[in-house]
């Protein structure tokens, strides 16, 4: 599903360069549930961004479903995250103005969807992670939990092959964190989805199949 | 995206920041007010000089007595016209056809002790040919009345009367100036402006030869007269200005129709250089602030934008969602403007005397414009937003 071979990333910070990611190898398999675990500010993220498709590494090699990312225009890269790639991110990053259902319809805009179309597949995925009811409600009227549930509803909602999410758990409390858990561990396990799971909590990462710590940044499988 | 909800989107998002937008609006209310004003202030003098043509006719002038003191004119205070010498014009000068003179008097009409300003004319039987003054009832004042205290109504004046509860108006005695007249005629109501006195309307007219013996001594200072060929004021001119310094060793200066319409022009063309003046400032000012209000809302919305981009927005989707969001924002500013325009061009009309109208092509106009200052000041911030590379729009705060 995804290769990543000997990916760098430096930023330069003032006349500095500072190299975050020191070529990561990974791979990922379709179906599969990893966990990415590593101590804070190790460069999870900047990985995470990589993966999909939102930052470009300094160097390496990145195959997605086989295919290589480089050169890719911006057009192209967006239809991939489009279609492909599902985010959850650790502070939701709901759209405060629009309905829990017009957010979960959000990436069908960009498909040209219509709208009637849009909200009816919207109710459906809010319906899946048990937020059926609250479609009508904006972020700001949810709890964090319910509100990551939305988000997660997005991810779905444009059947990506693989979702991405950087921290889900990281603002939620530890009842709330394992509802999460168990959404995405059903997801994974009835739908087929394959799963990235960026944490800095090892017992979250107990739950998925596989896991892979970053230190230092390099992944070591553990 | 699909374009209604994009305006849906951008109506939602400028109503977040009234303020903001509120400010940005106004310099494109003025803009695009002074725009509508000034494109229907120009037609609605070419409609006024159509108007002017069809009513009177183009062969008619006015000639006036120049009070200037100049090489061969007598000082200030002259006598004016004799009545005698205007009717020899005609025959004396072969351009004019028949003339029409005619003094301003200024008093009040008395009803019931009852009193309201009234001017008045002292006029010939030719006048109501000359300018077209239709009757509501009874005669026109005619030559034939001679020093007979008779007078026509004008169509306020009636309005007035009747408005004092007065029965049948011909044959009833009004008083204008300490004096009874018996009204002989009610004229019509007649389009102002042009070489019309507006007394016409807003007064009473009485025999020409009554009213030059009233005791304040009013004086033929002006008089309208057609000319036999179709408007060329020119020969008519040399020939009564001959005639009144030769005669009278008076100045007079003759005003044709084109002249008149030439007047309108100028004065149309100053309005049309300060709204255009005022017009194209505004809307610079506008444009810039809708240019601002935009760049806010980008900055503001980083994440936002952020977040379409990871959910698979493309350049263009959050180039276009901007760019909606400006040309929303200027286009509400184009409708305040189009009231305000309309507003302006009603007052100007007040002041002139011209007849209102507001044409279609102008309202197309302010609504072009508007959208188009939306897309040229929107543009930029626009494509701001559209740079952003995803993770560093996703990551600002
Ligand atoms: N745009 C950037 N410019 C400079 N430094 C950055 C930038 N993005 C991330 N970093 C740095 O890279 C490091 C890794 O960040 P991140 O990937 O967010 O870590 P994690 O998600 O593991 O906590 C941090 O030290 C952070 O300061
Ligand atoms: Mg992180």
């Amino acid at each position: 599903m995804l290769d990543l071979k000997n990916i760098r990333k430096s930023y330069l910070l003032g006349t500095v360069e500072v190299e975050i990611l020191k070529g990561v190898d990974l791979h990922v398999d379709r179906g599969e549930m990893l966990a990415v675990v590593g101590a804070s500010g190790c460069g999870k993220s900047t990985l995470m961004n990589i993966m999909g498709f939102l930052d470009v590494p300094s160097s390496g090699e990145y195959l997605f479903r086989g295919r290589s990312a480089q050169g890719l225009s911006d057009e192209e890269l967006s239809h991939i995250r489009n279609t492909d790639i599902g985010f959850v991110f650790q502070q939701f990053n709901l759209l405060s103005r629009l309905t829990a259902l017009d957010n979960v319809g959000l990436p069908l805009v960009y498909r040209g969807v219509p709208v009637k179309e849009r909200r009816e597949r919207g109710r459906e995925m809010l319906d899946r992670v048990g937020m059926g009811e609250r479609w009508r409600h904006r972020p700001g009227e949810l709890s964090g939990g319910q509100q990551q549930r939305v988000a997660i509803a997005r991810a779905l909602c444009g059947q990506p092959s693989i979702i991405l999410a950087d921290e889900p758990t990281g603002a939620l409390d530890t009842a709330t964190s394992r509802d999460i858990m168990d959404l995405f561990a059903s997801l994974n396990r009835d739908e087929g989805i394959t799963v990235v799971l960026i944490t800095h909590d090892p017992g979250l990462a107990k739950r998925c199949a596989r896991s892979v710590c970053m230190v230092d940044g390099l992944v070591e499988t553990v | 995206m699909i374009l209604s909800e994009n305006i849906q989107e951008s109506l939602n998002s400028l109503w977040g920041a009234k303020q903001r937008s509120l400010l940005a609006l106004i310099g494109i209310v003025i803009g695009i007010g002074s725009v509508i004003a000034m494109v229907a202030v120009g037609q609605i003098v070419e409609n006024e000089s159509i108007r002017q043509f069809r009513e009177m006719g183009t062969d008619v002038c006015m000639v006036r007595e120049n009070v200037l003191p100049g090489k061969h004119g007598k000082r200030g205070g002259s006598a004016g016209m004799s009545l005698a010498d205007v009717a020899k014009v005609p025959g004396q000068c072969p351009a004019i056809r028949t003339v029409a003179p005619y003094v301003n008097l200024y008093s009040r009409l008395t009803r019931d002790g009852r009193r309201v300003p009234c001017p008045g004319l002292g006029v010939t039987g030719g006048f109501r040919d000359m300018f077209k003054v239709p009757m509501a009832e009874g005669r026109f004042i005619s030559d034939l009345d001679g020093y007979e205290s008779f007078c026509v109504l004008g169509h306020t004046k009636a309005e007035w009367l009747r408005a004092q509860g007065a029965g049948a108006l011909v044959g009833s005695d009004v008083l204008f100036g300490g004096r009874l007249y018996t009204v002989v005629g009610v004229a019509g109501p007649v389009l102002s402006g042009s070489f019309r006195p507006y007394e016409i309307n807003e007064g009473i007219m009485v025999p020409i030869r009554l009213a030059l013996r009233l005791p304040d001594r009013p004086r033929i200072g002006a008089f309208a007269a057609r000319m036999t060929g179709s408007g060329e004021t020119g020969e008519a001119t040399r020939q009564v200005k001959a005639f009144f310094r030769y005669t009278n060793r008076m100045n007079v200066d003759v005003v044709g129709a084109e002249d008149l319409v030439a007047q309108m022009e100028r004065q149309m063309r100053m309005f049309t250089l300060m709204l255009g003046a005022i017009g194209s400032i505004a809307l610079i000012v506008g444009g810039v602030g809708v240019m601002n209000v935009m760049l806010v809302s980008v900055s503001e919305r980083r994440r936002e934008i952020g977040i379409r981009r990871a959910l698979g927005a493309e350049r263009k989707d959050i180039q276009l969602q901007f760019l909606v969001e400006s040309v929303v924002l200027s286009f509400v500013g184009g409708i305040l403007g189009l009231l305000l325009g309309v507003g302006a061009v009603a007052v100007i009309c007040r002041f002139t005397g011209w007849e209102f109208f507001v044409s279609f092509l102008s309202v197309l106009l302010g609504v072009g414009v508007s959208a188009a200052v939306g897309i040229f000041f929107g543009y930029y911030p626009a494509r701001q937003a559209a740079r952003l590379s995803p993770i560093d729009a996703l990551r600002s705060e």
